[in-house]
């Protein structure tokens, strides 16, 4: 406990420690779309309770990389493993690592033929299978983590696009995920909601929880973040803590990216 | 002789005969429907899956059903098969016809309301972990269905209709015993009246039948059709305003 949290105080200077196993190891990845290769020899290692920012240019890669990670997206080359497992196409350890990991969409993508409650105890009855009064607790913890308890009878619809995405959010929680991907949360969102997804992703992340996610906030990688992982043309260029990524970019690329972001 | 009978309609609308031949018709519907819903699924399946050959096979299945007409199809099979030594009864010809000729139209219902499900949908259940089983029954088969409703309604609307043509090959439904019952006494009006009555009855009960599933399976998707519809435009806005 005490070293964990050690880690964790001391930030990302810290290296991933050797005894642990990852939580993902990626070795010379690769993913082509036909002719077009959207991964590029890609390596990347995440310690547990690390959090990644992963940015970059449109099309740089960013979506596949985490997609790949629980095998939505199929890789061609390479191997990738998740909490020691490997991602070898063996329907036993794809089912394994998708266990082990809990994803949040850009666009949500909640069921929308059910209730709030419903689609958060769908996985737990079904894959875990948890009596119904068991799961609905399960929900109702997790509903109440990302302060929407009361809407838990609400159809999907009839929530705001924040509110939608925090129950995305407890919904990937209820299979009690030891990596949690998030591929660009607050990008469909209005404004005003961002905030309050981003609250409630630094709540998971204080709570130690492995974090890898797509986001153009830079505030959030800022605050949050033990690493930036800086992705272009399918390749990961760059990776560095927050501070050093934002105030020395290596990369040409990296510094061109950083410019039009920031204005 | 201009003459119209109202009452001899009536009574041709409480006729017992004729009635027989609407249970008929209703029959030969449900049947239709049933059967062609299971045959238009597995078709939809073959169509949608990876295998060329499979897909193309229901590919040329569609496209041969739906590029005849059903009465052809009837006859070759109450009159052309048992020349080849196949040979049904009356009844079996008219509901092979019918199915046959109904699942290809079912099978691109069906396909269409699967499409027409994100792919976000089955992403999700994926990172889920839900199983195949589970992410069909319980994510994409209810969402699809409330999609397909109203095509299907109206495809079942043809086919109350359609099943007339099996008065044809001598099916006594509604279509030929009006048929028979005009032969007999020449009320040509008063008879085909109180079919048409028949008719429009079953079509207005489907009608209102159809505006009730719709009602029910739309209930809690409504709102959330259009707030999905609208947001990856406003993800692609922000993501542009951002760069
Ligand atoms: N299913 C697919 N078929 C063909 N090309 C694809 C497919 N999915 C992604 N690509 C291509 O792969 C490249 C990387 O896509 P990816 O979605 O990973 O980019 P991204 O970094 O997430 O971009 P964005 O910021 O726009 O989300 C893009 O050029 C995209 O056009
Ligand atoms: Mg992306």
């Amino acid at each position: 406990m005490s070293e964990r949290s050690m880690a964790r105080a001391e930030g990302a200077t810290v290296q991933p420690q050797l005894r642990e196993v990852p939580a993902v190891r990626m070795e010379a990845v690769y993913k082509h779309y036909g002719d077009f290769t959207a991964l590029n020899e890609v390596d990347l290692k995440v310690a547990k309770g690390e959090k990644i920012v992963v940015c970059g240019p449109s099309g740089s890669g960013k979506s596949t990389l985490i997609r790949c990670i629980n095998h939505i997206e199929k890789h061609d080359e390479g191997l990738i493993y998740v909490n020691g497992t490997e991602l070898d196409r063996q329907r036993k350890n794809i089912d394994t690592v998708r266990r082990d990991t809990g994803m949040v969409f850009q666009s949500f993508n909640l069921f929308p033929h059910m209730t709030v409650l419903e689609n958060c105890i769908l996985a737990p009855m079904t894959v875990n299978g948890m009596s119904e009064a068991e799961a609905k607790d399960l929900a109702m913890h997790f509903l109440t983590k990302v302060r929407i308890p009361d809407q838990a009878e609400k159809f999907p619809g009839q929530l705001s696009g924040g509110q939608q995405q925090r129950v995305a959010i407890a919904r990937a929680l209820c299979m009690r995920p030891k990596i949690m991907l998030f591929d660009e949360p607050t990008s469909a969102l209005d404004p005003e909601m961002v905030k309050e997804v981003l609250e409630t992703m630094k709540k998971l992340a204080e709570e130690g929880m492995t974090m890898l996610c797509v986001t153009h906030e830079m505030g959030f990688a800022r605050e949050v973040a033990d690493r930036i992982v800086f992705m272009n043309e399918g390749r990961v260029v760059e990776q560095a803590a927050p501070e050093e990524f934002f105030e020395n970019p290596k990369s040409e690329r990296a510094r061109a990216f950083l410019d039009q972001i920031i204005h | 002789m201009s003459h119209f009978s109202p009452t001899a309609a009536v009574s041709y609308f409480f006729n017992y005969f004729l009635m027989k031949g609407v249970l008929v018709t209703i029959g030969l519907t449900v049947a239709a429907v049933v059967g062609g819903l299971i045959l238009g699924m597995g078709i939809a399946l073959l169509r949608m899956s990876s295998n060329p050959v499979l897909a193309g096979a229901a590919r040329f299945y569609i496209w041969f059903f739906r590029g005849t007409p059903l009465l052809i199809q009837l006859v070759v099979i109450y009159s052309g098969l048992p020349q080849l030594g196949i040979k049904f009864s009356v009844i079996t010809c008219a509901l092979v016809g019918l199915i046959l000729n109904e699942a290809a139209y079912l099978a691109e219902i069906v396909r269409s309301g699967f499409m027409a499900v994100s792919v976000g949908q089955r992403e999700a259940a994926w990172a889920l972990s839900l199983s195949p089983w589970v992410t069909f029954r319980r994510v994409t088969l209810p969402q699809a269905f409330r999609l397909m409703i109203p095509p299907l309604g109206n495809s079942i609307n043809s086919l109350l209709k359609a099943t007339s043509l099996a008065s044809v090959i001598s099916v006594e439904e509604l279509m030929r015993r009006s048929d028979m019952l005009m032969q007999e006494h020449f009320q040509i009006l008063e008879v085909y009246a109180a079919a048409t009555a028949y008719y429009l009855i079953l079509t207005s009960v489907w009608d209102a039948v159809q505006r009730r599933l719709e009602k029910h399976f739309g209930r809690s998707s409504a709102a959330k059709t259009r707030r999905v519809a609208a947001s990856p435009p406003v993800a692609q806005a922000s993501v542009e305003a951002r760069a």
